[in-house]
């Protein structure tokens, strides 16, 4: 089930590199792995707008309502964190394809929020043969 | 293995095979291990608990889970999970020393009698120690004492081991531990998917910030002829290096394997 505002107006999105949070996420992809996040997977941009279509927030959103300011300290907003695992798993499910494809969505998602600095350990998802 | 081999050899494991299972004696061996640790007034405090995950419901097994441990934790076929028996000591009222005393561990040439036990090791010390605030916390270190040799001697069977905290007061429910009892860390063990030396030692801070010789402050000195030694003995071996394209091949290919994101 996706998420509509209560407005019921679906959020008009940018293009996705206009997000200061996928610039983080794609800074941190290349800091770890190296390469070209931008471009050296051609799925990681739409797999993430596809998420946002999904549940109907933009990327910044996104680490809005899982991250927090408190006492001028970053804190991970253990509810948002919760909700937006359960999301990513719906999303994953809705993918249509394998079951390595399914993960590789689910996972794509899960990498945005991790490289901005919100864990997400949600165990094996399928994987290969 | 030689024993600074196993020291040297040693990493926290956080890539097992899931499907490889752990032969039982081996998980023996580390519970006998961990019995044989050193331990302060010979109380024992070490209490271990072996679950094997596919005994778990999901239920169980995603409730103990922490956010930070959950992958290594359903990744792990076997967990040994320890916890300091607070009671002990009261139950026991000295009579461990007591059998120290009589195998000759403990001796009058050092003060030791069955009377100073009775009349003032127990009543004067140990039953007070256990009524303050400190209790839990030095009784605790003899409980991580007998995890090290339990987990050393993982190393030494060859299987893979890692150091986590999962969520205490599931484990008491789902173990149905005494009240007096206290959750303290999880040895995950398992065939390692990982290289074992997964790229290379892990980085500790510098020796000379550690430790002191005569007073804080005073590095204890480096022999680098020992550091040597050791080198050639196995226990310090290659540093992991940062952004090591080797590691991170091989952490790409586990994420694939495993369906994990990067």
């Amino acid at each position: 089930m996706s998420m509509a505002d209560s407005t019921g107006e679906r959020v008009e999105l940018r293009p996705m590199l206009e997000y200061a949070a996928v610039v983080t996420w794609l800074e941190g992809l290349k800091q770890h792995w190296g390469g070209d996040p931008a471009n050296d997977d051609p799925e990681r941009l739409p797999i993430l707008e596809a998420f946002c279509r999904f549940v109907n927030r933009d990327p910044d959103q996104i680490i809005n309502e899982t991250t927090m300011l408190k006492d001028g300290e970053k804190r991970i907003r253990i509810k948002g964190r919760e909700r937006y695992a359960n999301l990513i798993n719906e999303f994953q499910d809705t993918v249509e394809g394998s079951r390595f494809k399914k993960g590789k969505w689910g996972n794509t998602v899960r990498s945005f929020l991790i490289h901005n600095g919100v864990l997400l350990a949600q165990g094996m998802q399928g994987g290969m043969e | 293995m030689e024993f600074k081999e196993v020291i040297g050899r040693r990493r926290s494991i956080r890539f097992f095979d899931p499907d490889r299972p752990v032969e039982r004696a081996k998980i023996q061996k580390m519970l006998e291990a961990a019995r044989l640790a050193s331990c302060a007034v010979n109380a024992h405090w070490a209490r271990a608990i072996v679950g094997f995950r596919d005994d778990l419901t999901e239920d169980q097994l995603n409730r103990l889970k922490t956010p930070v441990a959950g992958l290594n934790t359903e990744l792990a076929p076997v967990h040994i999970h320890f916890f300091n028996d607070l009671g002990v000591v009261n139950r026991i009222q000295g009579s461990r020393l007591k059998e120290l005393v009589d195998v000759g561990a403990l001796a009058p040439t050092h003060g030791w009698s069955h009377k100073f036990v009775d009349e003032f090791v127990y009543p004067q010390i140990l039953k007070p120690m256990t009524q303050g605030p400190g209790y839990p916390v030095m009784s605790s270190m003899d409980v991580g004492v007998a995890m090290c040799q339990a987990l050393l001697t993982g190393v030494d069977e060859g299987l893979g081991v890692g150091l986590v905290t999962l969520n205490g007061a599931v484990l008491k429910e789902v173990f149905k531990t005494p009240d007096d009892w206290i959750p303290l860390s999880t040895i995950l063990v398992g065939y390692p998917a990982e290289s074992w030396d997964g790229g290379g030692q892990r980085p500790r801070p510098p020796f000379e910030e550690l430790y002191f010789e005569g007073e804080y402050g005073r590095p204890f000195p480096r022999d680098p002829a020992v550091v040597e030694e050791l080198k050639q003995a196995k226990m310090i071996q290659e540093p992991a290096k940062p952004h090591d394209p080797k590691r991170i091949e091989e952490i790409k290919k586990l994420a694939e394997k495993y369906g994990l994101p990067m």
